[in-house]
């Protein structure tokens, strides 16, 4: 019978680096894909961005650099040629400590939450990379997980945004939800009522709201229909849209000036719902100046 | 001399956990330590420190447990009871690893709230007690829900079972109780499902997903128990470790081959492994953590203990990153 100590030799054996060598050559990083796929400057912004490493370069959350330069890559054609990005007033984004961006939705897939993700990442001070809440289905669907947490992506569970808000992040939110992303063509602009849980939790953990109004995005695919029953990995219906592919819509984010929280709230006033019913208003109606302002300086959908 | 605990009892001392705890207890001044094993004493010979006092006792058996606690541990005025014990190959199921498990448990701690001396009782749990799914958290708190599905194997159950039955008695026994709920330690002889996955050349994973894992060193679990034994609160601690890093990148840094694999087939591949090789990870344990994040927070620990992970694992193959230089990328760039 052998002793616990020699079982013990003969498992620290089994560890022997010479016997741990891989068959399989190492496969290519999303670092290295992207590496090959992004022009320098895009790559080095990619490589700089701010992100809480855990050690082996991933956040707790699964964001990474090279999820990031990969993310960077998928949405590089859409940006800058199909819906050809205009960007105002980004630099109300503060560059260090925790911001809720909150903005309109719309388009039948979340194009717009790409959108807003790759201007912060481009064009940002801080190197700052927004996370960006996945609906719960998200995290079910296989590589769309990894490419979307990767890139910041997160399920939106209330003790994901305690966590993320408390280590200082930028996170985007849509406060109307999936009414927002669903609305008809005819109610284009027409804002849903914003949830209250971004307002609840900027309050409670004394957040920073900066008001965004996304113009372009609610006409770029036209919705003839949705089929409520089928809920393909959980998502909430299935989309009947109008043209094969999204229309290449001019795209203009308007960012506003930050709606403060600090100073004239307390964390306690989160279960005030007056408070709370408040701010959520405001940021409504800051979205809606913005798309109003938008709407009033474009010269077209498509330019 | 340390103030706080003096004297601690450490059942399942003859893990490498087991040595580890007893070895910064000591280390730590907080002694003498009661070591509890199975082992006969001439076989763990060398593998305690020589001023734990080593006891071979089968806690199966009441009279042994009781004639132990109310002996030599009242003797020597131990304060606290470290329970580490726990069956650690999930293969083995049926009432006798129950009775360990979870009987044992709930027997040591009424003894400990009778006894004369001590103070202290703290249980150790781990992560995969925590229910996960899609939505959970990616950063888990001590709050979020328990895996309580009847279709959990027993491995499963009982730490549920024996984490519930400690923490039903925090507030109402006249003793200080604990739990703490240890990140998964990479080690052999732990009972880790990842140490018996990982032991295979090709190592399947489910095609589409690489979901971000926690790992502990011995070091950093031994550090939170010395912290644990003067913890100021009662209640349950989450313990992560310092290697936060995606499945697929955890088979390369052991030397393994990366092979995914539809998730369907992953069941039935693994339960013939079993069978053929005897050995002892099972599928249905780790199906969830293999698909979606679950990342123990342990913020309590760090602001209520002072708890922070500072020691990463040795990997056997940290030459082996997926991260290898490629033909023109310039060298390693990180994942």
């Amino acid at each position: 019978m052998p002793s616990v100590r020699e079982l013990r030799e003969r498992l620290d054996r089994r560890l022997d680096p010479r016997a741990h060598r891989p068959l399989l050559p190492p496969r290519p990083t999303m670092a290295h894909l992207a590496r090959r796929l992004l022009p320098d400057e895009l790559f080095d912004r990619a490589m700089a961005t701010t992100i809480r490493d855990d050690g082996h370069g991933y956040d707790p959350f699964g964001m990474h650099r090279g999820g990031v330069a990969m993310g960077l890559v998928v949405t590089r054609f859409l940006y800058e040629r199909y819906f050809r990005v205009s960007s105002h007033g980004i630099e109300h984004i503060p560059p260090t400590g925790p911001v809720i961006l909150a903005a309109n939705h719309s388009g039948t897939l979340p194009l717009d939450a790409m959108m807003i993700w790759t201007d912060v990442v481009r064009r940002a001070a801080g190197g700052r990379v927004p996370r960006v809440v996945m609906d719960h289905f998200v995290p079910s669907l296989p590589w769309v997980s990894i490419l979307f947490t990767g890139g910041g992506g997160f399920g939106g569970s209330r003790g994901n945004f305690h966590a993320l808000l408390d280590a200082g992040e930028l996170i985007i939110v849509f406060p109307e939800g999936t009414p927002g992303i669903g609305k008809p063509f005819s109610e284009r602009y027409q804002l849903r009522p914003f949830r209250e849980g971004f307002a609840e939790l900027a309050i409670r953990h004394q957040v920073t709201v900066v008001p965004v109004g996304v113009v372009g995005a609610e006409e770029q695919w036209p919705q003839l229909t949705r089929i409520e029953g089928i809920h393909a990995f959980g998502a909430p219906y299935l989309p009947v849209p109008a043209t094969p592919l999204p229309l290449p819509v001019h795209y203009h984010l308007w960012y506003g000036p930050p709606i403060p929280v600090a100073g004239r709230w307390r964390p306690e006033d989160a279960y005030d719902a007056d408070a709370v019913g408040v701010l959520a208003g405001e940021t409504q109606e800051a979205v809606a100046a913005l798309l109003a302002r938008g709407l009033a300086a474009r010269a077209g959908v498509f330019r | 001399m340390s103030p706080g605990t003096r004297g601690v009892l450490v059942s399942g001392a003859t893990t490498p956990l087991g040595v580890a705890v007893v070895t910064a207890i000591l280390a730590a001044g907080k002694g003498p330590v009661i070591a509890v094993g199975l082992e006969a004493p001439a076989a763990v010979r060398g593998l305690l420190p020589e001023q734990a006092e080593y006891h071979q006792v089968d806690l199966l058996h009441a009279r042994q447990m009781r004639q132990l606690l109310f002996g030599r541990v009242r003797a020597a005025g131990i304060q606290a009871v470290v329970h580490l014990a726990m069956h650690r190959r999930a293969s083995d199921q049926g009432d006798h690893v129950h009775r360990l498990n979870v009987e044992t448990t709930r027997q040591l701690l009424r003894l400990a709230e009778h006894h004369p001396s001590v103070r202290r009782f703290l249980l150790c749990s781990t992560s995969a007690v925590y229910l996960a799914r899609h939505d959970t958290p990616d950063l888990v708190r001590e709050d979020w829900s328990l895996d309580l599905s009847p279709q959990a194997p027993q491995w499963l159950r009982d730490r549920v079972e024996a984490d519930i039955t400690v923490c039903a008695r925090m507030g109402l026994a006249p003793i200080h109780v604990n739990v703490l709920r240890l990140a998964e330690i990479l080690a052999a002889d732990m009972g880790s499902q990842l140490f018996d996955y990982l032991s295979s050349r090709v190592c399947l994973r489910p095609l589409g997903y690489d979901p971000i894992l926690n790992l502990l060193s011995l070091e950093d679990a031994a550090a939170a128990w010395v912290l644990a034994l003067d913890a100021p609160e009662q209640g349950v601690f989450n313990i992560p470790g310092a290697d936060t890093l995606p499945l697929s990148r955890a088979i390369r840094l052991w030397g393994r081959d990366d092979v995914p694999v539809p998730g369907p087939l992953l069941g039935p591949l693994y339960a013939l492994r079993r069978a053929v090789r005897r050995t002892d990870f099972q599928y249905a344990i780790n199906q969830r953590r293999f698909h979606f994040n679950g990342v123990l927070d342990g913020r309590r620990a760090a602001s209520v203990l002072g708890y922070r992970p500072l020691h990463a694992l040795t990997w056997p193959c940290p030459d082996c990153r997926p991260t290898a230089a490629s033909p023109g990328s310039g060298g390693h760039l990180g994942p």
